[in-house]
């Protein structure tokens, strides 16, 4: 693969278009703290002293929560438009969004993850609870 | 954690509580995992949502720490197919593209793209500069603490040379001989059966006296007091002094109402070394006091001699007759120190009494067969 000269001067912009980034992300501080990433990055064999880097991943990891979250809304908000049009009682009630686990499936499923939501369970509130620890 | 005045409804499923906090077993990632809740719950906070479900919640935050986890690891497989331990920029770029690949991302499809110009790249440049800047909520302190473990000293440390050419001395130590070698054990002390006797002899009186002074002291006290060394007679005496309780009623003249004969375990032990010799002399108590007090209060049969004191309770449960009844013979002591802590019935005590004699006739008469050590 032969770079054409034009590339490399792209490269060049590049270059210093993600060193610049490296530099702002020092001033962004991300949502999920640095200690948190650092250690779940330390558990999965990820060595790297610089703390740009970390950031980078947190910061990654924040936007694929965002993006996640973000189409968890437009579900809930489309189910509410739809119910919206039945009855005009519910509309006061339902004005507060809140995140529901059909959503989140929902937009789950568009990344490639599945996650069911149990639709009920067989007998008491207490099943499947370690039977020492079940107040009697 | 202030969420903007968010509140959590409590799934439906679940009764009362989530069960991993009502089970209240402690995992090791729990502040982990709680940490990324809040974070979680502050990014869907900053999308747009006023509320949240607790099971919703927890999905989420834990598919974003599989994601963290996850591009650790692409990074690093990345970093070490380049055959370096530790990463950079590129190797994580690498490794948002392997995530990235199921949802798709601006130059997928190109080859040959300079690394440093990836989309994802670009989009994550994009989403910094739009999304107003959000920190974390609390300061998080380092995490996991890490604990200096002890370690087993080593031959150098010990000052020892190792017992084999092939250990090296900065191996952890050999443990000391004592603690895995089994020595026979011999009696060292010389044994002198007449001295023995006579100091066994000794002791017994020793004993008789200590525990006719005591008995002098408690009726002179005349009182339903306990031992002040007995945990459970402290106990007893909560109770009689607890509220609505018959014990609490005006206190009994001696003689007033029948009560089971009393014995001192605990004080004894305190006074007396030999086990054998506590048993025999609980059964001497009321002998004893028979003997002091005359004949004349045997024929009342009905008054007790001694001063009332609440037993104190180990109960085991076998009829007080089925004692008595066992044989009187010198496995009688053995037994005796449980006996005697019975809460025997008021008939049983003309029994008692009988028994005590014969035993105490049998001490005069046959000093050597006591010696049951």
């Amino acid at each position: 693969m032969n770079p054409n000269p034009q590339s490399s001067d792209g490269k060049h912009d590049d270059d210093s278009a993600l060193s610049d980034f490296l530099a702002s992300l020092m001033d962004y501080t991300p949502t999920i703290p640095d200690e948190l990433v650092k250690h779940y990055l330390a558990k999965s064999g990820f060595q790297c002293p610089d703390v740009r880097l970390i950031r980078l991943v947190a910061v990654a990891t924040q936007k694929f929560v965002a993006e996640v979250a973000s189409d968890a809304l437009q579900h809930c908000k489309a189910r509410q438009a739809a119910v919206v049009k039945d009855k005009r009682d519910k509309q006061q009630k339902d004005k507060r969004l809140i995140l529901v686990m059909d959503d989140l499936s929902k937009s789950l499923h568009e990344y490639g993850v599945n996650v069911k939501h149990q639709e009920y369970f067989a007998d008491s509130p207490s099943t499947g609870i370690d039977p020492a620890s079940r107040e009697e | 954690m202030n969420n903007g005045g968010v509140e959590s409804t409590k799934d439906m499923r679940k009764g009362e509580d989530v069960p991993g906090s009502s089970l209240g077993i402690p995992k090791a990632d729990d502040f982990g995992r709680s940490v990324s809740k809040i974070a979680v719950a502050q990014i869907c906070e900053s999308v747009g949502y006023q509320g949240y479900k607790e099971s919703a919640l927890e999905a989420l935050a834990d598919i974003s720490i599989r994601y963290l986890c996850d591009l650790g690891k692409n990074a690093s497989f990345h970093a070490n197919l380049a055959g370096r331990t530790e990463c950079n920029v590129f190797d994580i770029r690498l490794a948002l593209e392997d995530l990235g690949d199921s949802h798709g991302f601006p130059g997928a499809s190109e080859i040959g793209n300079c690394l440093v110009g990836s989309g994802i790249v670009k989009e994550i440049v994009q989403f910094v500069d739009t999304k107003e800047e959000i920190p974390f909520a609390q300061p998080v302190p380092r995490f996991p603490v890490v604990r200096s473990g002890k370690l087993i000293p080593s031959f150098e440390h010990m000052n020892e040379t190792p017992p084999g050419k092939h250990i090296p001395s900065w191996l952890p130590a050999f443990p000391d001989p004592h603690t895995y070698n089994h020595t026979p054990m011999w009696n060292e002390r010389a044994s002198d059966p007449c001295a023995d006797k006579i100091e066994q002899a000794r002791q017994r009186r020793k004993a008789e006296r200590a525990l006719l002074r005591l008995q002098q002291r408690l009726v002179c006290n005349g009182s339903t007091g306990t031992c002040a060394s007995s945990v459970l007679d402290a106990k007893t005496e909560n109770i009689q002094e607890a509220g609505s309780n018959p014990f609490l009623s005006a206190p009994l003249q001696q003689g007033e109402k029948d009560v089971s004969e009393v014995v001192l375990p605990a004080k004894l032990s305190n006074e007396v070394s030999k086990g054998d010799h506590i048993s025999l002399l609980d059964a001497f108590v009321p002998a004893i006091d028979a003997m002091k007090t005359g004949p004349s209060d045997r024929l009342d049969g009905e008054k007790t001699f001694l001063p009332e004191k609440r037993p104190s309770v180990q109960f085991k449960f076998k009829t007080g007759k089925k004692i008595l009844g066992e044989s009187l013979d010198l496995s009688l002591q053995r037994k005796g120190e449980r006996s005697s802590t019975f809460l025997l019935p008021d008939d049983e005590r003309d029994d008692k009494k009988k028994r005590a004699e014969f035993i105490l006739r049998q001490t005069t008469e046959y000093p050597m067969e006591l010696n049951q050590s």
